[in-house]
């Protein structure tokens, strides 16, 4: 069932740009499966280890600036600029996950929304390394096996390789020693530390793969797009890739990729409400929240769960990060 | 740096550094209160500066009467705002909440603009550009006006919750919620409240501020990203925290953007780093493990 499921929507995927065949189309489709590389990196902190972490766009500025800087400074290819903007977005992420050995929710999340503001400035400001405001232009596009990788068409295959390929890893973590331990810091911090979890290595791992993620999906981003300023890389952005991960169903890669699909496809299927769209998508994330906090895979699941009577993969709650239930301390293991 | 240059840093630094403190309160009140962080305050200033450009540009309404104008309208908007971004929420834990007022701030945003289009507006101020001159050293007049109005209104926050009843509740709902309702005290109005109280702080601060400020739908963000940290920085949880950490805020800014002005919008958050990785307490507050 999950086999034919899953082939149908990878069938899906390859025959969508046949099926819409227009440029802005394809260029949407790309970014698609960039945002959805993004989100599923934000799924290791926030939806697994339950670290609220809102920096996640300077993660990906940081890859896209180290990819564009080495291919269009130093004439470097693709592939060197690729797995080096992972290795900097990955290093920014350890450096990030340190404060959250002591810090939680609220003081976690300011933290890393002033490590976002201050990537931002210095992309910004520091003219002599980022090119300031004006960005960087002339962005190569990469190639494969001596093919360009020129057009939109062509980029949204090379991005779905990458985004089949980041999905299948990240289920693998999900449901590997290290997913179990994050999952465990996420419930109860206490618990998970009593049971033997290094709770400050897992979380300096989730914050790893978390940026690890972003930067690729930089490196990609910036090669799409041939150009890059550092507007793009704003906290609005990073908002934007929280409520992918919330919309689709966070702790969940089937949710996160959801989530992304739809946030980003979303503003062409709302076109005619033209200048009001944005204030329409505000109004749907405040009611989502209150009648969908589990998102769209948290529903599929709840439906499957009466349908078939046996219970999924069932999506957690959105728990309070850091801090144990009061109805397990009181009432027992009760779930 | 001379001594002049400094002492009218350090002025226009606190003036500044108010604002940061009124909104700081607003979120510390609210946080007390229900135990979440709004991330929606920036939109309690921002809606109400327009609101102000409404009765003052396009009605021509004379200032006194503009002015409360404004402020009564925050006092329903606040009352709104809890019915709809957190009211529904309240048994539900902090993620969905931060969420559900992130959603709230874009909706807001952007119904601004689309009613007050998206060119940046001037609020007209009480004194224009008018300072003062003691004897070499300058001052702006709305400078003035903002610490003078920020002085009364602590002093008059102080004797609200120290001295009536009604502020008594307040605290006592944000102290325990639930020994408070056994007390007979009707709590979920006291949270009400609290939110109108939050919203009148913020239009408050957007009347002072919004004279030297651009008027836009992104107004409100900035200040209130950095008047977070400011309550951080205070000691988060703490009503002298916040105006202590917004003053102290204003003025590194202020001195430290003369130097670095390109980094200004970044000192906030610096100090922030700073202060949670050496003292995570914050400079007046107690330990967060107890709070977090």
């Amino acid at each position: 069932m999950k086999f034919i499921l899953i082939s149908l929507i990878l069938a899906f995927a390859i025959a969508a740009p046949l099926i819409w065949t227009t440029d802005y189309w394809h260029h949407l489709m790309v970014l698609a499966a960039i945002y959805a590389i993004v989100a599923l990196g934000l799924n290791f902190t926030l939806g697994l280890t339950g670290q609220l972490s809102l920096a996640q766009a300077a993660f990906w500025g940081i890859g896209a600036y180290t990819s564009a800087l080495l291919t269009v400074r130093h004439e470097l290819s693709f592939w060197i600029g690729l797995p080096a903007a992972a290795a900097v977005s990955a290093l920014f992420g350890i450096l990030l996950g340190f404060p959250s050995f002591k810090l939680s929710g609220h003081y976690l999340a300011m933290t890393t929304i002033g490590f976002g503001i201050i990537v931002r400035l210095v992309l910004q400001n520091e003219t002599d390394l980022t090119g300031g405001a004006d960005g960087i232009a002339g962005i190569p596009a990469p190639t494969l096996l001596g093919f360009d990788i020129d057009d939109n068409r062509k980029f949204y295959y090379f991005a779905l390789g990458f985004l089949i390929l980041l999905s299948i890893v990240a289920l693998k973590i999900q449901h590997s020693r290290a997913g179990r331990a994050f999952q465990a810091i996420r419930e109860n911090e206490m618990a998970a530390s009593a049971t033997g979890v290094n709770i400050n290595r897992y979380k300096l791992i989730a914050f790893m793969f978390s940026a690890l993620y972003a930067g690729i999906a930089g490196s990609l981003y910036a090669h799409s797009a041939g150009y890059i300023s550092p507007d793009t890389f704003s906290f609005d952005q990073s908002v934007i890739f929280l409520v992918m991960l919330v919309l689709g169903g966070s702790g969940s890669v089937y949710g996160t990729l959801i989530g992304a699909i739809l946030i980003t496809f979303l503003p062409e299927w709302l076109r005619f409400l033209k200048s009001y769209y944005m204030a329409v998508y505000g109004a749907g994330v405040l009611l989502m929240m209150i009648f969908l906090p589990t998102g769209i895979w948290g529903l599929l699941e709840m439906i499957q769960e009466r349908i078939i009577g046996r219970p999924g993969e069932v999506l957690p709650p959105l728990e309070r990060p850091g801090e144990p239930r009061k109805a397990e301390l009181s009432v027992g293991a009760k779930k | 740096m001379d001594f002049i240059t400094f002492l009218q840093l350090v002025i226009s630094g606190l003036a500044m550094g108010a604002i940061y403190a009124l909104v700081a309160l607003g979120f510390v009140l609210i946080y007390n209160a229900v135990g979440i962080v709004n991330f929606a305050q920036g939109e309690f200033i921002m809606i109400p500066a327009f609101f102000g450009i409404t009765a003052l540009v396009t009605w021509h309404l004379p200032v006194p009467i503009a002015y409360s104008l404004v402020l009564a309208a925050m006092a329903v908007f606040g009352l709104v705002f809890e019915l709809i971004a957190y009211y529904p929420l309240r048994n539900r834990p902090f993620l969905p909440v931060v969420i559900s007022t992130i959603g709230a701030s874009i909706l807001l945003k952007n119904l601004a603009q689309n009613i007050w289009g998206a060119i940046p507006l001037r609020f007209p101020g009480l004194f224009e550009t008018g300072t003062l001159n003691l004897g070499g050293l300058r001052i702006g007049l709305q400078h003035l006006l903002i610490l003078g109005v920020t002085v009364i209104l602590l002093i008059l926050q102080y004797l609200l919750f120290e001295k009536t009843l009604i502020g008594k509740k307040m605290q006592a709902t944000a102290q325990d919620k639930q020994t408070a309702r056994l007390m007979g005290i009707p709590t979920n109005k006291m949270i009400a409240l609290t939110f109108i109280y939050s919203a009148l702080l913020g239009g408050v601060a957007a009347l002072l501020v919004a004279p030297i400020l651009n008027v836009t739908k992104d107004m409100g963000g900035p200040i209130a990203l950095k008047a977070f940290s400011s309550s951080i920085i205070g000691g988060f949880g703490s009503i002298p925290g916040a105006i202590l950490g917004g003053l102290f805020v204003g003025v590194i800014e202020a001195i430290a953007g003369k130097y670095y002005s390109a980094y200004t919008d970044g000192v906030a958050f610096f100090v922030l780093i700073a202060v949670l990785l050496f003292r995570p307490q914050g400079i007046f507050g107690e330990r967060i493990a107890e709070k977090a």
